[in-house]
């Protein structure tokens, strides 16, 4: 996801690519298409045949010969009908096309994305990169309904009008062309590129104006503090004052747009008037068909009139596809083998000379970890931060791509699938993510047909209850987003009941009791020890308070690697050594 | 919408109204070109047909009709000009009151809301405002006005042909009120609707790495296509209804015109209408209806409008009084002093009134020495400094600086005493230099440096690309929760203040960084008043002063020394600490 796509793909590459994706919705498309086609058809013909009528009718009225006055008046009731009809089903038709692309897109885009998590979307973590995918599938799904069909039925219409000239006044048909292509395209386009500037200056500014509101709410106390409010209103007005100028700019070359058009259809009809005269004079068109063309050369213009937005569209589509397209094709990081999984019944962990690093040029972060979980043993890794602890639980999920070798109950971590890996390592993260759900769907999110019992049991033991039972709807309760307000410690303990409801043999844990009071470590500690029977375990701390009883060994990781890995007896023993020499106070 | 939103809306475009007539003016005056356009048409082409004139003696005519058209272009710039100033100084006005009022309701405010609801709607929700008054709004009175500009021209031509007019025109407002009562109901639902399965997408594709974790891919996968056809189905059964109400539109405009065109011609037929009155009325009639298209498709901004109205409302519904704060400026009290001595006397504050923080609190600090509160979680040790800033007021009794009573001096002079090292520093959209200097505009190079040593930031402009002109905050390079500590002790360095307040300054820190922020605190701490929240106790000296705060108040105070002594409420802390 860069701004600037790599894919050199021309246009029409990326939209037949578009356009492949939907190829299931074709028949629905094309339906959609032709009632646009047949309403916009009848709304012109409906002018011209009127126009024509009530000329005709007049020269009766005025001595001329009587006419067959039947077919136009039926024509007329004919077009009014279609016209009526066609709008309707042109709506619900390229709707029906619009939503059936919808729900496809995003399933496609869903399962690329899914096995380039979280290794290859790194950058997709930032807000901003991901409220602009965001953007980007809305204006893919409206490719149709507001580029493809009002461009076709444009061209359509034009070749129907320009035909109709050519059999009656063939004279006109340049000039008309003319306008058409003026109105419809060039001056869109000329538009188009004066707009690109000030657009950018928009986003910009727009993005300058998120900041500056989120710096108002979060640095609220030091703007007062410092007697910076002032100040910070000052700024937040004059990018407000450059994003106005900017979008008035961009509203004067869209008021251009619509006002040209509205121009070419008057300059049009003026040029019908004009040529429509001098051949009635001449004797080479009759009055009638005169006044049909004068009343059918501007009622084609309302199928131009839509163009300049579905132009802008169109380049907002592009952008986006080749945006969406790129991310989608970014290789695979930790791709999955093609047989199925070993089976195994030991569960020991092996690592051995385990390198990771986040980019091709970035530092290792883990530089040959040599690392050692028998079945059942429980295993605390500390060190500094920055010291690799997070990233070893990275590579244990099998979610990014690493070298040296790892083997689960002597197979190789490369022969497992990583859904069937993930259901022997159960990891609970240190930031888990909770689902715009309630809480009991965020709970069986890893066993979804956990009965009522196990449930119950996962969260007494991830010392859940008491925060349970506080929720005025207990489980029921909505969390994620438009949910309650969960702590990190709350959430922290959601991921703990989730993984132990996921019954896993070997089990990960990243500072389970960051953001968490001492007493209530002290009873998670407790209750996790019980949970963690019959299990492999590696806890990921840095408080060593009430590890005693809790873990067997316990590894120090400094630098990318484990420097040692002691019986926690030992350790302690050292660290009380140390401590009775305080180095200050 | 409700009526208080949409009085709410109506509310705010009372600056804008001279802009806003204008604008609606220019509309109308496009509209009576049009007729006189479409009447030099008719004029023409009867001519031609009728009576066998040529081109030669119609061109004044031809200039006419060319001057009108560019006349139309013109006007029609100068309405888009006009109601655009209209939206965007609406949008200038509500921004600006917005501001104003988070400014009234402070920090203490500003940090219990979510960032993302907020900002959103502040400045999307603002933007969404503009279309409605450079739009929607305007194009309600001209299809009220064009109509009528209209039908008055029929009449003058055709008085039988107004009638057909007159009867099925104001037959598509109620019709569409009608119908369109449903349709903006099931329109409305809709919107919600995809909204919330946008919503539900872009949740999954948040939790993506959970899911993974948890193996539930594949069912989200399902389950997205289920939602999706799903709502696809729902969707279309309210949109055959939701359309409807332009059916009735396009019915009515549609069958007008052909009503219109068989009787003018069955009318010209028999003589009983001149065809220059009969084609002009034919010219007109589909522009009568336009205005109202055009009102449809405007519709989904006065919805946009209305939701974020909505928003903004409750936002600034937000009682300030529920938070008793001081805003800058209340008083004009200036406050100088190079030395502070604090004193607290019968302090109480809650941030509701059944829930207090602290009660009758009583505490004196004397100048130039250092104070280190401590106890557990939510006892109000953050409170107490939240009081000293002027964040909040107390309900009950007086804080005291050399004397003078905190709630009638002015904020900003007594702010400038302070120095403050939060938990958490908020970093702010700009270069590192930026965030430095809002603490000491005036401060130079040599003390920026200075600064930068002294909080040990030094490896920290190293590490940037561009130093301290690199681009930090929301969409520049971020810092850890270290060197944002550490970006706060320096600006409390460069505001170099008799009164330091730390609130927890090493808790997130590891060893090695927390023991170097605490060597700068040491050195800062000389000779300033200094009142220091602390969590870790057992790092603390011997000599230290500490106060305990427990239920309210401080019920032990003392040397850390004689507390660790005395069994007291400080011992008890001091167990807990070490068994975590």
């Amino acid at each position: 996801m860069s701004d600037q796509p790599s894919h050199s793909d021309s246009s029409l590459v990326v939209l037949w690519r578009l356009f492949g994706l939907m190829r299931n919705q074709r028949g629905w498309m094309a339906l959609g298409l032709a009632m646009a086609m047949l309403s916009t058809l009848s709304g012109i013909g409906l002018m011209a045949i009127s126009g024509h009528f009530i000329t005709s009718m007049a020269l009766v009225g005025a001595g001329g010969v009587a006419i067959n006055y039947y077919t136009p008046a039926a024509l007329i009731r004919l077009f009014a009908i279609l016209r009526t009809g066609g709008r309707y089903a042109e709506r619900l038709l390229t709707h029906e096309a619009t939503l059936r692309m919808l729900a496809r897109l995003r399933v496609w885009l869903f399962g690329r994305l899914v096995p380039l998590a979280p290794a290859a979307l790194g950058e997709l973590r930032s807000a901003e990169l991901f409220s602009r995918l965001r953007a980007d599938v809305d204006a893919l799904e409206h490719a149709y309904l507001g580029v493809l069909i009002p461009l076709l039925v444009a061209l359509l219409t034009m070749l129907v009008v320009v035909a109709a000239t050519l059999v009656y006044l063939p004279v006109l048909s340049l000039p008309l062309l003319l306008f058409f292509l003026l109105g419809g395209a060039l001056l869109p386009g000329w538009m188009l590129r004066h707009g690109r500037a000030p657009g950018a200056i928009v986003v910009a500014c727009n993005e300058t104006m998120r900041a500056l509101a989120a710096d108002g709410l979060r640095g609220r106390a030091e703007l007062a503090l410092y007697g910076a409010e002032e100040a910070h209103a000052d700024k937040l007005a004059a990018v407000a004052a450059r994003l106005r100028q900017a979008q008035c700019q961009l509203d004067r070359l869209q008021a251009l747009g619509s006002g040209s058009v509205m121009l070419a259809a008057q300059l049009a009809a003026l040029c019908t008037l004009l040529w429509g005269l001098a051949a009635q004079g001449g004797g080479l068109l009759a009055g009638p068909d005169l006044v049909m063309l004068v009343l059918l050369v501007p009622a084609a213009f309302e199928a131009i009139a839509p163009l300049p937005e579905a132009w802008a569209q169109l380049g907002t589509t592009l952008v986006s596809a080749r945006r969406v397209f790129n991310l989608a094709d970014t290789p695979i990081p930790v791709p999955e083998p093609g047989q199925p999984s070993p089976r195994i019944d030991r569960y020991d962990l092996r690592l051995r000379g385990v390198r990771l690093r986040y980019g091709g040029q970035s530092p290792w972060v883990l530089d040959g970890v040599d690392l050692d979980i028998a079945q059942g043993r429980r295993v605390a890794l500390v060190g500094a931060s920055g010291a690799g602890k997070s990233s070893l639980v990275n590579v244990l999920s099998r979610l990014y791509p690493c070298e040296g070798s790892i083997t689960l109950g002597g197979t190789s971590f490369d022969a497992w699938r990583g859904d069937d890996l993930r259901a022997q390592i159960a990891v609970v993260e240190q930031r888990p993510y909770l689902f715009d759900a309630s809480l009991r769907d965020n709970l069986r999110l890893a066993h979804p047909e956990a009965s009522e019992a196990q449930l119950q049991k996962a969260i007494e033991q991830a010392q859940l209850s008491d925060y349970v039972a506080s929720l005025p709807q207990g489980l029921r309760t909505w969390v994620g987003e438009d949910g309650i307000r969960v702590s990190g410690g709350e959430a922290r303990r959601i991921a703990i009941a989730r993984a132990l409801l996921a019954d896993p043999p070997i089990l990960v844990l990243d500072e389970p009791t960051e953001g968490l009071d001492a007493a209530t470590v002290t009873q998670l500690y407790a209750a996790l020890d019980a949970a963690m029977k019959g299990r492999s375990v590696l806890l990921i701390t840095h408080r060593l308070g009430g590890l005693a009883n809790l873990v067997d060994d316990v590894a120090t990781m400094q630098q990318g690697h484990i420097v040692e890995c002691v019986p926690i007896a030992d350790y302690l023993d050292r660290l009380t050594l140390r401590e009775s020499y305080p180095t200050r106070g | 919408m409700t009526a208080s939103t949409s009085s709410w809306l109506r509310e705010q475009a009372r600056p804008a109204h001279r802009l806003l007539a204008f604008g609606v003016t220019a509309g109308v005056a496009q509209a009576i070109l049009l007729c006189v356009g479409a009447w030099l048409v008719a004029h023409m082409l009867a001519q031609a047909v009728l009576t066998g004139r040529r081109l030669g003696e119609l061109w004044p005519g031809m200039v006419a009709l060319l001057v009108i058209a560019l006349a139309r272009f013109v006007l029609g710039l100068w309405q888009r000009r006009m109601t655009f100033e209209a939206g965007a100084q609406v949008g200038d006005n509500v921004r600006n009151a917005l501001e104003q009022w988070m400014r009234q309701l402070g920090p203490r405010w500003a940090v219990q809301q979510s960032s993302g609801d907020i900002v959103t709607r502040s400045v999307d929700g603002v933007q969404a405002l503009v279309p409605y008054y450079a739009g929607y709004l305007p194009q309600v009175a001209l299809t009220a006005l064009i109509p009528a500009v209209i039908l008055l021209a029929v009449v003058a031509a055709d008085p039988w042909s107004a009638l057909i007019l007159l009867f099925t025109a104001p037959l598509i407002p109620l019709f569409m009120v009608l119908v369109g009562g449903t349709a903006e109901r099931a329109s409305q639902r809709r919107w919600s609707r995809l909204r919330r399965m946008g919503a539900r997408f872009m949740d999954a594709l948040s939790g993506l790495t959970t899911l993974r974790l948890c193996r539930a891919t594949g069912r989200e996968e399902a389950l997205l296509a289920a939602s999706g056809e799903a709502y696809r189905r729902e969707t279309m059964a309210v949109l055959r209804i939701a359309f409807l109400s332009a059916l009735v539109l396009e019915f009515f405009a549609t069958v007008s015109i052909a009503v219109l065109a068989v009787l003018i011609g069955f009318r010209l037929m028999g003589g009983t209408l001149g065809f220059q009155q009969g084609l002009f009325v034919l010219l007109l009639a589909p522009e009568l209806f336009l205005p109202l298209r055009a009102l449809g498709t405007q519709r989904h901004r006065r919805m946009e409008a209305a939701a974020a109205a909505e928003d903004l409302i409750t936002l600034l519904a937000t009682p300030v009084a529920a938070v008793p704060s001081q805003p800058a400026g209340a008083h004009s009290n200036t406050f100088a002093a190079r030395q502070i001595v604090l004193t607290f006397e019968q302090v109480s504050f809650g941030y509701e009134p059944e829930r207090v923080v602290l009660q009758d609190l009583d505490l004196t600090v004397e100048a130039g020495t250092v104070l280190t509160l401590v106890g557990s979680t939510g006892n109000g040790k953050s409170t107490l400094l939240n009081l000293l800033m002027g964040f909040v007021s107390p309900q009950c009794g007086r804080i005291l600086a050399n004397g003078q009573d905190l709630a009638v001096l002015d904020m900003n002079s007594w702010r400038q005493h302070i120095g403050w090292v939060s938990q958490r520093a908020h970093v702010f959209h700009g270069s590192l230099r930026d965030n430095l200097l809002m603490a000491a505009p005036t401060a130079d190079d040599t003390r920026l440096e200075h600064a930068l040593r002294a909080s040990a930031l030094e490896p920290v402009v190293a590490r940037l690309p561009q130093g301290l002109d690199t681009l930090l905050g929301e969409h520049g390079q971020g810092l850890s929760g270290g060197e944002r500590q550490r970006l706060a002790l320096a600006r409390a360095w460069l505001r170099d203040a008799p009164l330091l307040l730390l609130d927890e300054p090493t808790q997130h820190l590891d060893t090695a960084t927390a023991a170097k922020v605490d060597v700068a605190i040491e050195a800062l701490a000389v000779g300033r008043t200094v009142i220091r929240v602390a969590h870790r106790l057992h790092a603390l000296a011997d000599g230290a002063r500490v106060a305990v705060l427990a239920d309210g108040r401080i019920v032990e105070a003392g040397r850390v020394a004689d507390l660790r002594a005395s069994r007291g409420a400080f011992a008890h802390l001091l167990a807990a600490d070490r068994a975590a």
